[in-house]
């Protein structure tokens, strides 16, 4: 942009912070177009972060369709004795079941076949799935006890990204950028990245990073690796960026008559978004581009990592983007629901996942941003101590289990090398310190210094929130 | 939150309060709403907590000690003002953990309103609206209907006047946007400027409502309301088929059918004597919610789902109120209890449904919803069919002679004598699946008791995949199975067949997916089935993947279900045999049926073989009638209880069908069923129906409803900015017999309407949000309209009327990235790609892009707001989407063509067919520098102007220029992006 344009718009802004009570009206610059040149932290709520963040932003690593907490974090060494008996009666307790195994005659207990070993100063376990976050054991902070409602996906999937199993609300991504604006003027406040395994994979929806009743501003901009990596980014094909340039000096020159005569600041935010769009032509594909990242960037992510659209390069786009001050990042990786043949399919979704979450981990902590970015770890439930489907020496699979399951959080003011809670020797039921998705909801916010009692957003009559009427924040795990 | 609550109190009080006393209404109950009714309101009782602030005599009676929350008369003595007043942070109400505050300028009113004697009035919305006298006004000639009375009165006191009005050439822009949702074309706008009567903008308006842009338009919004989809949303997202209740839609708003009718018939057309095809489409207004077909889920949990969205969609559209709020426990601000919810919610519970939704396809109950074109292709042929049934009909009596004396040739014995018309002759090509209709006869014996398969298509296992028909042990077995636990129908007969005997058994399927639509029946006598399963929902051939098992006669599902007899004259049909057939099939003698069919005459038998193929023709036409979801109800009544926390499997007391003791009770006469409950939402006593209708008409029109919270008329709601114009309006809507068009043209005729929308920086800061009207409302428009003026102005917009939706350019893999294996979006073609918005595929879980982009609402639920944002992504879908860029260079094309010899006069021309007016001078320089430069940029680069007239699969003038071509679309593009272009003036 010429300076000159510059000047002229950052004129005609001003002009209109002037003269108006409410500067840009209802419709004001938001978390897209937040930061005013020069400035930090824009486009957020007065009086927001309620106090000292300790994390600037997150990077939310999704697990979509749920892994196994057996077969990676939650070693249990007793099953082995009860390896094809009868899940007791005592540990069931009658608990609903999904309409997938409800009608099996048996619960046969099937341990992992996986071996588990203690890594770092920590002594956490991990399974030999997951050699590589086995290395950073010591930056992590590993929950053994979270604890949903929902037992099927959809529902599962929505309650983690919106406090509530049903469509409608904010996406906790949505409620971050309307609460706390965006940190870099050229790119969206709230990311979002999917990335297909090579599992059984469930459907995904929009919602799961829409705004809900929050203007739609709000929502997750999706990346994608074909194509535009964010919709409509590219010039038409034989229209290039020269031309661009001038079509918006004749586009803004129109629209600044129109707004001379109209006083809409409508306009002048119109005129704003027009720019901001072109600066994210120039953005955008900056952020993505990847051939200046040096060798032993994709060495760290490991082999995919050269392969746009597959995790370990949005492992690596996720790093960049905390560098540029993204706010929300999250991925999304699909097939981890591995209701049959879990040994084998859940072996390759973790050689796709390992060393790339690991590497971000490693990759955050040299360059510094460990200290102010959060990362999560983890799927929307967990998966049965018994067998769905036929039990063998080598082979089983397992259905939903939403009573335990594991994430692990790294970064941002959360305690390193340590896990969190104790299920019981079935990893069926939690024996202390049970975590609600709503109170990983309200650390999150806590994390990022807001009060998630009092970020909320009034509709139909009611003040909503992320978490609902629930969460607390657990302090056991806050640095 | 704090800054948008400052925001309303700026615009409801600052601009309003200064000379006034304090209204309880207006005033103060917001006050006590927002800040205490969560502890202190209609739930105080379920959280032990005695004192409530929303009724007067709780309010004011002795908490014990002497104290009282509310001294009539005496801040001082009010305990509510001292706690809220306290140095004790322990005792300060609000609590400090709630993040509520009362702010000085409320404590104020709540001070001088008790000083003043603590006037209580019941909420607002709940008395009946009072038709008042339009008030004295300053400038009485201003006045052009009442409207303006009301809002010049409310202007007079904020010491405001109204803005001149409007250019022609802007009223006319507006008022096409607001009523056809589509810009004037330059004849109407020339028209228009050139009829000099007086009541030229009356013709103009009179015009738009009567065309069918006008339908169009409004039922796009009511899709909003209805959370309508083509698709069932949750996890797999399937198709449904729902476009028959929109096009019901339209059609309702094309004829202007009073509001209060089409209300009726969207809740209970059904339950309406003599129910119409029409009026049982329109009941798929609550069959518009989500149905979830995951595999795995608890179907319970889901059949509440759908009920409680039915309250919660119905209470907001119809009476503006969040009754889904008392699901869980007593609304928090509403007089509504958890026992009232329940109540209303009993009056939807009774569909005959199933929580599990269908994975592909509508879930029942349906209706076949024939259009008007099918309906009179089926006359015709039925018309054929009566005329030579009535031939054949006409020569019985001679038939039965030549039949007789055929029969007298007969030798030896046959067992069966089948129909050969229509039989399926080649079973290795029958591959029934669970939409398939068809019938199957067969023959079967053995001296044993019966048992095994007669005849199936099914995978080589007893609890595999597929159907058939089976004997266990002598009792008769239906299956249609897709997983053997919970996705299958199963029937079992109570007779059993016997050993050493022969029968005919004869099974018919609907293609219904319901145990509903299997019948059965033995020697030509249907037997009783009885349903061990009824839950099948997903087809044999699933998820992409063909089912291949072949049709196979006595076997079947494993070695086990091998036939242990005879079975013979297999026969198979791909319909459903009438009662005739059956008997025909049954029978060991020759029947009539036979006898036309395969003996008679030569004459007559091939006007038996006209006559089925003219059934068969009848049959076809109607297997491709669209289907809608309905609302049914059951024969029996299913009792509807409370559910304790909301929860699908804690049923508590038994609750009887009611509406919420607050508001009118049911008209007399009326029946206490969903019917009832429509009459009693349209009856002249209901408070809220009329005013919630209004306010949304004008949000329509003016951007923001006089009620901004157009979805909750509630005690949160936001207290009306003109509530006596409100009244008014709602009486006048009901006096006028519920006329929708009359009210939209009160409404747009009006002086108020008819204002310019210049701001002056004096108005911007006394009323931003332009709530007092001081000047005409300016807003960008509705998503759908953003691009349906694209294409209108380009010329492209296609004007067909109703049909199945249709799918436009969409970005590659947008649904394949997010949904299962065998989902992709198959893009339309042809004039498809110009339909407009509203029938544009709308899939739940990935909407479509541009619309979502641009703020439509979301479809997964009831949105009644209209909101708008500003972003850059709009920009770039404006600047580079294909439907966009295909449009630009159309209207460049247009331009070229239509617009005149000169560069000048075409630039003139796009840019009135873009704003709806001629540019000035300025302007015109700026276009003309823009084509210049496109001209420079293209004319160098021939491949350049090729690459960018490629887009879209219109094909460009091949007579014309395409350096100039490509230049001129450049400048359409342009056009197409200005704020004015995507602006409602």
């Amino acid at each position: 942009m010429n300076p000159l344009d510059q000047a002229r718009l950052f004129i005609t802004r001003r002009h209109f912070f002037a003269r108006t009570a409410t500067g840009l009206g209802a419709a004001a610059l938001g978390s897209l177009c937040a930061a005013e040149a020069g400035g930090k932290s824009t486009g957020g709520l007065p009086g927001l972060p309620h106090f000292a963040p300790k994390a600037k932003r997150v990077i939310y690593l999704f697990q979509h369709g749920a892994p196994s907490q057996l077969d990676l974090f939650d070693h249990k060494p007793a099953l082995a004795g009860a390896r094809g008996k009868d899940l007791p009666a005592s540990i069931r307790m009658g608990q609903r079941l999904t309409g997938m195994t409800a009608y099996q005659a048996s619960f046969p207990v099937a341990p992992s076949i996986f071996p588990f070993a203690q890594h770092g100063q920590s002594g956490s376990w991990f399974s030999e799935l997951i050699p590589h976050m086995a290395q950073v054991a010591d930056d992590l902070c590993i929950i053994k006890t979270l604890h949903t409602e929902a037992i099927n996906h959809d529902p599962a999937v929505t309650f983690f990204q919106t406090g509530f199993q049903l469509a409608g609300r904010p996406s906790m991504g949505a409620w971050v950028s309307y609460g706390l604006g965006s940190e870099n003027q050229d790119l969206p406040a709230f990311v979002v990245m999917v990335s297909q395994g090579t599992g059984n994979a469930q459907a995904l929806a929009d919602r799961a990073w829409g705004s809900g009743f929050l203007p739609s501003k709000y929502q997750g901009v999706k990346f994608r690796a074909g194509g535009d990596p964010v919709l409509y980014l590219s010039n038409p094909p034989g229209y290039e960026s020269p031309a661009r340039r001038r079509y918006l000096d004749d586009l803004a020159a129109l629209n600044e008559m129109s707004q001379r005569e109209l006083h809409d600041p409508e306009i002048a935010t119109r005129i704003a978004q027009y720019e901001m769009a072109f600066r994210m032509q120039t953005s955008v594909p900056e952020l993505t581009d990847l051939s200046h990242e040096p060798d032993s960037t994709f060495e760290m992510y490991g082999p995919d990592s050269r392969k746009p659209g597959s995790y370990a390069a949005n492992c690596i786009l996720a790093r960049r983007m905390a560098e540029r001050g993204v706010r929300f990042i999250q991925l999304f990786h699909r097939g981890w629901d591995q209701h049959g043949n879990l040994p084998r399919e859940i072996r390759q979704q973790c050689l796709q996942t390992d060393q790339p979450s690991a590497a971000l981990v490693k990759d955050l902590k040299q360059r510094g941003l460990l200290d102010d970015t959060l990362i999560v770890w983890g799927g929307e439930f967990g998966r049965t101590v018994y067998s769905q489907g036929t039990l063998t020496e080598t082979n089983y699979g397992r259905d939903h289990h939403p009573r335990c399951f594991t994430m692990w959080l790294a970064g941002g003011g959360v305690k390193p090398g340590i896990s969190y809670g104790e299920t019981d020797d079935f990893s069926y039921n939690i024996a202390e310190n049970p975590m609600e998705i709503h109170d990983l909801h309200a650390t999150m916010m806590h994390l990022l210094g807001v009060d998630h009692t009092r970020l909320t957003y009034k509709f139909q009559g009611r003040h909503y929130r992320l978490t609902d009427v629930h969460g607390r924040v657990v302090r056991d795990i806050v640095s | 939150m704090c800054s948008a609550r400052v925001a309303l109190c700026v615009c409801v009080l600052t601009l309003s309060a200064a000379e006034r006393p304090v209204e309880f209404n207006r005033d103060v109950r917001p006050i006590l709403s927002d800040n205490c009714f969560t502890c202190h309101g209609p739930d105080a009782k379920t959280k032990n907590i005695p004192l409530r602030l929303d009724q007067e005599a709780a309010a004011k009676t002795d908490l014990g000690g002497g104290r009282h929350a509310i001294v009539e008369g005496s801040p001082e003595q009010s305990e509510i003002i001292r706690r809220i007043t306290t140095e004790s942070k322990a005792k300060r109400m609000p609590p400090v953990y709630t993040g509520h505050a009362i702010a000085p300028r409320e404590l104020e009113v709540l001070k001088s309103w008790i000083a003043s004697g603590a006037k209580w009035e019941k909420h607002w919305s709940f008395n009946p609206p009072q038709a008042a006298d339009p008030p004295r006004v300053s400038a009485p000639a201003w006045v052009r209907n009442p409207i303006d009375a009301f809002i010049l009165e409310r202007l007079d006191r904020e010491g405001l006047k109204p803005s001149p009005e409007a250019s022609p050439e802007t009223l006319l822009r507006r008022v096409t946007l607001d009523l056809t949702g589509l810009p004037p074309t330059p004849a109407e706008i020339s028209a228009f400027l050139a009829d000099r009567s007086p009541k030229a903008y009356d013709h103009a308006v009179d015009r738009l409502l009567a065309s069918p842009r006008y339908a169009e338009r409004m039922a796009y919004r009511w899709l909003d309301y209805a959370r309508y989809s083509d698709t069932n949303g949750y996890q797999f997202d399937g198709e449904r088929s729902m476009w028959r209740w929109r096009d019901w839609v339209i059609d309702a708003f094309a004829r202007n059918m009073p509001y209060n009718q089409f209300a009726v018939e969207q809740i209970a057309g059904d339950m309406l004597p003599n129910a119409t095809t029409a009026q049982r489409i329109a009941t798929g207004f609550n069959r518009n919610h989500r149905g979830n077909s995951e595999f795995g889920i608890i179907a319970e949990e889901y059949a509440v789902e759908y009920v409680v969205d039915r309250v919660e969609t119905t209470s907001a559209v119809f009476l503006g109120l969040t009754l889904g709020c008392a699901r869980c426990h007593n609304h928090k601000y509403d007089p509504i209890t958890q026992k009232e919810f329940y109540q209303v919610y009993a009056y939807f519970n009774n569909v005959p449904e199933h929580g599990r939704a269908m994975k592909y396809g509508n879930s029942p109950p349906v209706t076949a919803a024939p259009t008007s074109e099918q309906q009179a292709e089926a006359r015709v042929l039925d018309g054929k069919i009566a005329r030579l049934q009535s031939a054949i009909d006409a020569r019985a009596p001679l038939t039965r002679r030549e039949m007789e004396s055929w029969r007298s040739t007969l030798t030896g014995s046959r067992t069966s004598w089948p129909l050969a018309s229509g039989m399926e002759k080649d079973l290795a090509k029958i591959l029934y699946d669970i939409d398939d209709r068809f019938t199957v006869s067969a023959r079967v014996q053995s001296t044993a008791v019966p048992h095994g398969a007669v005849w199936s298509r099914m995978s080589n296992s007893p609890r595999g995949r597929g159907l058939g028909l089976y004997a266990k042990q002598g009792m008769l077995h239906v299956h249609i199975t897709s997983d053997y636990d919970d996705d299958a129908i199963r029937l079992n007969s109570k007779v059993a067949l016997a050993a050493g005997r022969s029968y005919n058994v004869l099974l018919t399927y609907s293609g219904s997916r319901m145990a509903e639509g299997i019948h059965v029946y033995v020697d030509g006598s249907e037997v009783e089935m009885e349903a061990e399963l009824d839950s099948l929902y997903r087809p044999l051939g699933n998820a992409g993947k063909a089912f291949k098992e072949p049709f196979r006669i006595g076997e079947g599902g494993g070695p086990e279900n091998k036939f242990n007899g005879v079975v013979s004259d297999v026969t198979v049909y791909s319909r459903v045999l009438s009662g005739e057939e059956i008997a025909a099939l049954a029978s060991t003698s020759p029947s009539l049926l036979y006898y036309l069919d395969s003996a008679a005459s030569p004459d007559l038998r091939a006007q038996w073989a006209e006559l089925a193929a003219l059934r068969r023709q009848r049959e076809a036409l109607e297997r491709t009638f669209p289907t809608v979801m309905v609302m049914a109800e059951r024969s029996e009544r299913r009792p509807t209880h409370i559910l304790n926390r909301g929860q699908y499997d804690k049923p508590g007391e038994v609750v009887e069908p009611g509406v919420p003791a607050q508001l009118h009770p049911l008209p007399a006469g009326v029946p206490n069923n969903r019917l009832g409950f429509a009459r009693w939402l349209v009856a002249p006593e209901n408070p809220l129906t009329a005013r919630v209708a209004v306010n949304r008409f004008w949000q329509m029109m003016f951007g923001v409803g006089l009620v901004k919270t157009a979805e909750d008329f509630g005690l949160q709601g936001e207290w009306p900015s003109h509530p006596a114009l409100l009244d008014w309006l709602a009486t006048e809507f009901v006096r006028s017999g519920w006329d929708m068009k009359a009210m939209l043209k009160t409404m747009v005729t009006s002086a108020t309407y008819r204002q310019s929308s210049a701001a002056t920086p004096e108005l911007l800061q006394r009323d931003p949000e332009n709530r007092l009207l001081a000047r005409g409302a300016r807003f960008r428009l509705p998503a759908e309209a953003v691009r349906d003026s694209a294409l209108a102005i380009a010329g492209l917009l296609d004007s067909r009327i109703g049909g199945p939706s249709v799918k436009p350019y969409q970005p590659d893999g947008l649904w394949k990235e997010l949904t299962m294996q065998d989902m992709d979006y198959v893009q339309s073609h042809g004039r498809d790609l110009y339909r407009r918005s509203l029938y544009t595929f709308w899939k739940r879980t990935v909407a479509p892009p541009m619309l979502a982009n641009f703020d439509a609402a979301n479809r997964e639920s009831c949105v009644v707001r209209e909101s708008r944002t500003n972003t850059p992504l709009q920009a770039l879908n404006l600047m580079n989407d294909v439907q966009f860029v295909e449009a630009a260079r159309v209207l460049g094309q247009r331009m070229m063509l239509e617009g005149g010899a000169t560069p000048a006069e075409r630039l003139r021309y796009g840019f009135r067919l873009a704003t709806g007016r001629l540019p000035h001078d300025s302007e015109a320089a700026v276009l003309q520098g823009s084509l210049s430069y496109h001209l420079d940029y293209f004319a160098g680069n021939a491949a350049r102007a090729g690459e960018f007239l490629a887009q879209g699969e219109s094909k460009p003038d091949a007579h014309l220029d395409r350096r100039e071509l490509a230049a001129y679309g450049a400048v359409g593009s342009l056009l197409l992006n200005l704020d004015e272009t995507v602006t409602r003036p």
